[in-house]
C-alpha cells in the first residue's frame, strides 16, 4: 500500500495554520463575549470602546457547533468562559472533550481530563495558545479597530451585527466572522465563523454574566 | 571436554533461535457451514457510515486526548479519518482507499509517514473486513462467531464474539506473536461499539480507548 501526501505544504505552515486559527478563534470568542456586554445596539466603535471600560469580568456557557465536510451532522461542543481584566481567562469544554486552558497573568496551562483525573497537555498547544492571549489582549480593551488581523464593520440591523474580514494571508485559514447581536442589550445570537473549504463554527453563548463575582481559583485549577 | 559442551550449548543456543524462528502451524479453523459465514462480517459495517470518537491515547507512558471523525463506504473499501483538538481544528486527515493512502493534512506530531501507515492500518482492522474470504470460522453453540482469515507474509486476523457479547479482533504476525488486538463493546449504535479499546504490541506498543460520542446516520 503506497502513501501520498496531497497539498503538501511545509509542516511548519500546518502547525502555523493550526496556530493561526486558534489565535483567530479565542479571539473571536472573546470578542464577542465583550460585545455581549455592550449597554445598548445603536453604537459606534468609540461607544463601544468606552462601554468596555465599564467591564471587569465576563462568565458565560457556550455550545459550539462545528460543521466538517466529512460530516452530514454538526460536532457539537459544550464549555464555559471566564475572564477576568486584564489578563485572567478560564476556557473550558465539558462536552464531548473535558479540556480546560487556564491564564493567569503570563502564566498558561492546559490539562486534559483523562481515565478521571486532570493530566498537563504537553504538546505545542500550550505554546499556540500564548500566542492566542497576547493577540487578544487588544481585545480586552476594546480595541477591535486597531486590529491588523481583521477589518470590522458594524451594522446596526436590525439584526445588529459586527462582520470581521481577515487581511491578506490570514483569510488562508478564516474567511469571514459574523457575530450577530440579540436585540436583548447585553445578548448575542450567534457567531460564525467560515473557513475556506466549506467548513464552519457556529458559537452560541447562553447565561452570559458581566461583572459577576467568582472565585479567583477558577484561573489556577482545572 | 570442555570444548564439547561449549559446542553443545552454541548448539542448543541455535535450536533455540532457529525455534523462535518458524512459524506457527497455519488456521487451526475449517470452513464452517455456508449460513454461518456471515456471521463473520457482523461487527463490521456494511453501509456508508460516519462517526465522531472521543480519544484517550496511551504511548511510552504520556496520555492525549482527542476527537476522532471517521466516515466509510464499505462497498468500495473506502475510509477517510481526521484527529481534531478539542476546538474542532484539523490535525490529521487521511483517505485509504485500495490504491493506498492519501495524506491532505497532518500537523506535528501526527505528520510521520508511519503515523498515517499506522492509523489508518488501525482504522481499517477496526471497520473493514480482509478482503479475502475466512480460511475458517465455526458458530458456538452460545451464539459466538470464531472466523479467522489468512493474510500476506502469513499473518492472521481473528474474529470472535457476538452482538450481545462483544466482539474482540485480533491480528497475528506470521510467528504468531499478536500485533495487535481491539476489543468492541456494545451497546452497539448502528452497527457501531459504544466503547473500543485497540493495543497495539509490535513494533511500537500503544493503546487507544475509543468513546462513539455521535453516530451517523
Amino acid at each position: 500500500m503506497h502513501l501520498d501526501i496531497f497539498e503538501k505544504p511545509s509542516e511548519s505552515l500546518w502547525v502555523k495554520e493550526i496556530k493561526m486559527k486558534r489565535i483567530l478563534f479565542l479571539s473571536v470568542l472573546v470578542t464577542t463575549c465583550l460585545l455581549s456586554a455592550a449597554p445598548a445596539l445603536s453604537q459606534d466603535w468609540k461607544s463601544l470602546k468606552e462601554a468596555f471600560g465599564n467591564i471587569r469580568s465576563v462568565k458565560a456557557d457556550f455550545v459550539q457547533k462545528r460543521f466538517l465536510q466529512i460530516l452530514t451532522k454538526p460536532l457539537v461542543s459544550e464549555g464555559k468562559l471566564f475572564f477576568y481584566i486584564p489578563d485572567s481567562l478560564r476556557w473550558e469544554y465539558l462536552s464531548p472533550l473535558r479540556n480546560v486552558m487556564l491564564q493567569k497573568g503570563n502564566t498558561i496551562q492546559v490539562y486534559n481530563f483523562i481515565e478521571g483525573k486532570w493530566k498537563p497537555e504537553m504538546t505545542q498547544a500550550v505554546e499556540a495558545r500564548r500566542m492566542v492571549l497576547a493577540e487578544i489582549s487588544q481585545w480586552f480593551q476594546g480595541r477591535f479597530n486597531e486590529s491588523k488581523t481583521f477589518r470590522q464593520d458594524y451594522s446596526p440591523g436590525p439584526p445588529a451585527r459586527v462582520t470581521m474580514v481577515p487581511g491578506e494571508g490570514t483569510n488562508k485559514f478564516i474567511q469571514r466572522i459574523e457575530i450577530v447581536l440579540s436585540k436583548r442589550p447585553g445578548v448575542i445570537d450567534w457567531v460564525e465563523i467560515e473557513e475556506p473549504g466549506g467548513s464552519r463554527t457556529l458559537i452560541e453563548f447562553r447565561h452570559v454574566e458581566i461583572n459577576s463575582s467568582f472565585s479567583s481559583e477558577v484561573f489556577e485549577k482545572p | 571436554m570442555i570444548r564439547s559442551r561449549a559446542l553443545d550449548i552454541c548448539l542448543l543456543g541455535m535450536l533455540l533461535l532457529s525455534t523462535g524462528c518458524v512459524p506457527v502451524s497455519k488456521t487451526t479453523l475449517r470452513p464452517g457451514s455456508p449460513e454461518d459465514l456471515p456471521g463473520c462480517y457482523a461487527v463490521f459495517p456494511t453501509e456508508p457510515w460516519e462517526s465522531v470518537h472521543r480519544l484517550e491515547a496511551s504511548i511510552r507512558g504520556g496520555t492525549s486526548s482527542l476527537l476522532g471523525v471517521t466516515k466509510g463506504e464499505p462497498s468500495d473499501r473506502r475510509l477517510q479519518s481526521l484527529l481534531l483538538t478539542p476546538e474542532g481544528f484539523i490535525l490529521f486527515d487521511a483517505e485509504r482507499r485500495e490504491s493506498g493512502i492519501a495524506v491532505r493534512k497532518a500537523v506535528a506530531p501526527f505528520d510521520s509517514p508511519a503515523f498515517a501507515r499506522g492509523l489508518m492500518e488501525d482504522v481499517a482492522l477496526l471497520f473493514l473486513p480482509p478482503s479475502s474470504k475466512p480460511a475458517g470460522w465455526r458458530k458456538e453453540t452460545d451464539g459466538t462467531m470464531v472466523c479467522e482469515w489468512e493474510g500476506p507474509d502469513d499473518s492472521r486476523t481473528e474474529v470472535k464474539g457476538s452482538m450481545d457479547t462483544g466482539w474482540r479482533i485480533q491480528r497475528r504476525d506470521g510467528y504468531g506473536k499478536e500485533i495487535k488486538e481491539i476489543v468492541l463493546n456494545g451497546p452497539f449504535i448502528n452497527g457501531l461499539a459504544s466503547r473500543v479499546e485497540l493495543r497495539a504490541f509490535k513494533p511500537t506498543s500503544y493503546k487507544i480507548r475509543m468513546t462513539l460520542i455521535q453516530p451517523s446516520p
